[in-house]
């Protein structure tokens, strides 16, 4: 097993996970999220990949995770954190990562995650007036969205079935 | 001599006009993979006076490729707006007809020609460059034949047009 595996393990509050010698996951709690990410970075993940969430509605819970890479060592790491999903925020990483800035914006708009200190969270971004749930939370239903703000267009036997009745 | 009349004329300049169609395409989605095929020497478009040109306002044929969601469609719209009469919108492949395989995508419209009139539609996911070159030549007798009048029914029924895009659009 490669060493910067086991100076990650001693970071302190990181359950570590080895799927494969080249990939680490990294379970934090909530608070220790930042710390950990500012200890990552030490260690020398330098590049951050992408930041996301999946929204995990059976537990009510969101899983924010942040893949990092480090170009050293050639091994992904995986940053993952739980958080509630009411009134879900938090803090931002973009003073350790500044690509995180994008990151948070998108994923205050997709999913509804308040992000702390960062300036533009919140700020309209991808999508153009929207004024329903975020989409990419799970409850919300697309297939109701689509049938109340667009039309389908009908085939022709279908148009005629109409004009019978 | 006798005067022409203006029958006469619009036969003529439709003559002239089929045979310089310049083409502006809108590449939203994977429809732009089968162009460089059907301008280039393979099949090579130009053979019918048709060009790829860069900037709207020179252009004739808005072709709409592939899906179109609503940020997309806002585009669209000041492009289309932009381009001088006459003009023609052919839509590609089957996202701008009814959605494709977007059908439940909460950001993508349904039917483009209820937000821009749309001359000519392509089937198909994704049609060949054969299917665009035969939608080509399809326009070519429409225009012939004084038939492909989008342009005209955009000033008509614009209030229809632009109560829908407000729809959509917010």
């Amino acid at each position: 097993m490669k060493e910067i595996i086991e100076r990650v393990k001693r970071i302190s509050g990181a359950e570590v996970s080895v799927r494969r010698e080249n990939l680490i996951f990294v379970d934090v709690s909530r608070d220790k999220l930042i710390s950990m990410l500012y200890d990552m970075k030490l260690e020398g993940f330098n590049q951050l990949s992408i930041m996301s969430a999946v929204d995990r509605l059976e537990d009510n819970e969101f899983e924010i995770f942040y893949v990092l890479y480090n170009y050293r060592e050639k091994i992904n790491a995986v940053v993952r954190s739980r958080i509630e999903r009411e009134n879900a925020e938090i803090e931002t990483a973009e003073k350790i990562y500044p690509p995180a800035h994008t990151y948070e914006r998108e994923l205050t708009e997709m999913f509804g995650i308040k992000v702390l200190g960062n300036s533009e969270s919140g700020k309209p971004f991808i999508l153009e007036n929207w004024k329903d749930k975020p989409p990419m939370r799970k409850d919300f239903d697309s297939v109701r969205y689509v049938n109340s703000h667009y039309e389908f267009r009908h085939s022709a036997e279908e148009e005629t079935e109409g004009k019978n009745e | 001599m006798d005067k022409m009349t203006e029958e006469q004329y619009r036969a003529i300049s439709n003559m002239l006009r089929k045979r310089s169609l310049w083409m502006l395409h809108y590449c939203t989605g994977c429809g732009a993979m089968e162009l460089p095929p059907t301008m280039t020497s393979r099949y090579d478009m130009e053979r019918f006076g048709i060009v790829p040109y860069v900037t709207p306002r020179q252009a004739d044929i808005l072709l709409v490729t592939g899906y179109v969601n609503t940020k997309t469609l806002r585009r669209i719209v000041t492009v289309y707006e932009q381009m001088l009469d006459p003009k023609y919108v052919i839509g590609f492949g089957s996202c701008p007809i009814n959605g494709g395989v977007y059908w439940d995508s909460y950001s993508v419209i349904k039917q483009l020609d209820k937000y821009i009139p749309v001359d000519l539609y392509i089937a198909g996911c994704m049609p060949r460059p054969e299917a665009i070159i035969t939608a080509f030549r399809h326009l070519m007798d429409l225009v012939d034949k004084g038939k492909a009048d989008g342009y005209r029914r955009y000033k008509e029924n614009l209030d229809y047009y632009k109560k829908n895009q407000r729809k959509v659009l917010g």
